[in-house]
């Protein structure tokens, strides 16, 4: 490598070693805390104690998931559809993608309380039509947590499949039409291959901020549906228990790089 | 924030020279509170013996590590703590012992304030008190007893407050005692609450409260009085009342600190914030019980705070200390007893 590049790399070298890879690197020392001054697995023995931690780690991941497969059930087609009208249309979409994200999410959140709550907007449109009974509420289950975080998160995965889709070429498409394909097919067999690594990226972004989220799930779910960065959070600002903390963020960390490190594999050889 | 370090930078200038034989150093809450706290107990001290106070906005837990801090040269005459932080500080030493011949005010104050005089505290200058808020118009019969949530007839409508907050834990706290549990033992409060969890909301801040009072057609939650009065403001027909088992109070203490050259004067203001007056204040403007048996109370602030003797004698509290030591045991207990 020539020594431009490097000196590049210096710059973000320098802050990811001090502000990302230091602080991993001291949670997972605390992780590791005997509870008797030297080095051991205690921490984690009380997390597989029984089941209850194991449960809050399999509703984090399920979550999470549910979450991907949401944005990405909304996101690729909205990128379609963006990448394929010009003009204000795809102006005016992007600008509604955009703008939430200009909101903290605890605002955006907040907007999902009033929505999902007892006597709520959503109750009140479904009541008349006898879907739900009286005192339907999204408030407080994990479909509310899932609905409330599919929107916060919807930007990453639209964007990062636009900038995917935009780059295939329209020549490609427009033969596939020529030589009798239709539009499902043509978005099957060539679209939708070629967008591969966008929306392979895109849903990993989406899964990892899923995982990691607390705020949206503490204040949608509330005490009674802990996930793992909730239940960290609460350790670290409440009990004060920061080596079982750490424990649960280190617990967090393998299992979402178990379900990323596949999958980012996955969809370079396949994208490539 | 900024006011804060300005006001810590006067301290530290004031200390330790000869003015401060005529001045005070105290903390106190901030916000509504401060300023109600100015004009009940601080200017018209200010008046009544000519000397200055200097307030500084410091909350219980700050306060109490600043003493730690400043052990050697403490800059501050009279502290004010809550949840419970008085014990911590008096066992730390942090804290001159108050005598009862020391408080002119000693003989009207109810029992529940003075009682941790012998070992080392301040006296409580009002009190936070939880029991249970009930919607006046729809809970009927009204709840009598900590067991009540449990009821079938409020089925659906309970409103639960998490242990990670204060007032959560202590209704927690209160319902295993009557359950026949005890600090160390608090599987019969969580079998009481298990008992109660397909109906429940449980929520861990008090708007949540407020929240489910206005629009989930919450009927009974056990919580603090001074909330009630809150909700009354916002115009929710809420009432607050004591169970038979008693309420739970966590006092708001006027403490002396220890290592101070003024401490006839500091005495002088702890004195001076127990008088009738002030504790009726506190009652009207914020519901905290008063400490004063002669507090003069309206007609409306008679009926939102727990007064009189027999109320008083029925107060509980629980050992602070204790509860510090096992908050986190008990969280991790709770959390596994309510998680679906």
């Amino acid at each position: 490598m020539k020594r431009e590049p490097l000196l590049l790399l210096l710059g973000p070298v320098a802050f990811l070693a001090a502000l990302f890879v230091l602080p991993v690197a001291q949670v997972l020392v605390l992780a590791f805390d005997g509870g008797d001054g030297g080095p051991g697995l205690a921490q984690f023995a009380r997390l597989f104690a029984d089941a209850y931690h194991p449960l809050v780690a399999w509703r984090t991941i399920r979550l999470a998931l549910l979450t991907t497969l949401a944005t990405a059930a909304l996101g690729i087609p909205l990128a379609y559809v963006m990448h394929r009208s010009g003009g204000w249309v795809r102006a005016a979409l992007t600008v509604v993608i955009v703008l939430p994200l200009m909101t903290s999410v605890v605002i955006r959140t907040f907007g999902w309380l009033v929505i999902l709550g007892r006597g709520g907007l959503l109750a009140r449109m479904l009541e008349p039509l006898d879907l739900v009974g009286r005192n339907f509420s999204l408030m407080h289950t994990e479909a509310g947590i899932v609905i409330a975080m599919t929107q916060v998160l919807l930007p990453f995965m639209a964007l990062t499949v636009l900038a995917a889709i935009s780059r295939v070429d329209r020549s490609l498409e427009e033969a596939a039409r020529t030589m009798g394909a239709g539009l499902w097919q043509t978005l099957r067999l060539v679209v939708l291959p070629l967008a591969r690594p966008g929306i392979v990226s895109g849903s990993l972004l989406v899964f990892a901020l899923a995982a990691s989220s607390f705020v949206t799930p503490m204040l949608v779910g509330g005490v009674r549906l802990p996930v793992l960065a909730g239940a960290v959070y609460q350790q670290v600002t409440g009990t004060l228990d920061w080596p079982f903390a750490a424990a649960q963020a280190t617990l967090l960390l393998v299992l979402a790089l178990l379900v990323i490190l596949p999958y980012a594999r996955l969809g370079r050889a396949r994208g490539a | 924030m900024r006011k804060h370090v300005l006001a810590a930078s006067f301290v530290l200038l004031a200390g330790g020279d000869a003015l401060a034989q005529a001045e005070l150093v105290i903390n106190s809450f901030g916000g509504a509170y401060e300023k109600r706290h100015r004009e009940l107990v601080i200017e018209p001290f200010e008046k009544a013996n000519n000397a200055k106070v200097t307030v500084v906005t410091v909350y219980s837990a700050d306060m109490v590590a600043q003493l730690r801090a400043q052990k050697a040269a403490p800059r501050f005459d009279v502290v004010h703590l809550s949840g419970g932080l008085e014990a911590t500080a008096a066992a730390e030493g942090l804290l001159a012992p108050i005598r009862p011949d020391q408080l002119s005010n000693h003989a009207d104050l109810y029992p529940f304030a003075v009682a941790n005089l012998a070992k080392g505290e301040g006296p409580a200058y009002s009190a936070a008190v939880v029991g249970m808020l009930y919607d006046a118009n729809k809970a009927k019969p009204a709840p009598t007893s900590w067991l009540d949530i449990a009821n079938p007839a409020y089925g659906g409508h309970l409103v639960l407050t998490d242990l990670s907050n204060n007032w959560g834990l202590l209704s927690f706290l209160m319902i295993n005692k009557v359950a026949g549990g005890t600090l160390d033992n608090i599987a019969p409060g969580l079998d009481v609450v298990k008992k109660t969890l397909k109906g429940a909301t449980i929520v861990s801040k008090s708007p949540e409260i407020q929240q489910a009072f206005a629009q989930s057609d919450a009927w009974v939650a056990p919580y603090a009085q001074d909330y009630a009065f809150t909700l009354t403001q916002a115009g929710l027909p809420v009432k607050f009342m004591q169970p038979k088992e008693g309420a739970v109070f966590s006092p708001i203490t006027v403490n002396l600190v220890a290592g101070r050259p003024n401490s006839a004067l500091a005495l002088k203001f702890i004195d001076f914030s127990l008088r009738a007056e002030a504790s009726a204040g506190w009652a009207e403007s914020f519901r905290y019980a008063p400490v004063n048996r002669k507090a003069q109370l309206s007609p409306a602030a008679k009926e939102g705070v727990l007064s009189g003797e027999e109320a008083m004698k029925n107060l509980v509290t629980f050992d602070p200390i204790k509860i510090g030591q096992m908050r986190g045991a008990w969280t991790e207990q709770w959390n596994r007893a309510i998680a679906k």
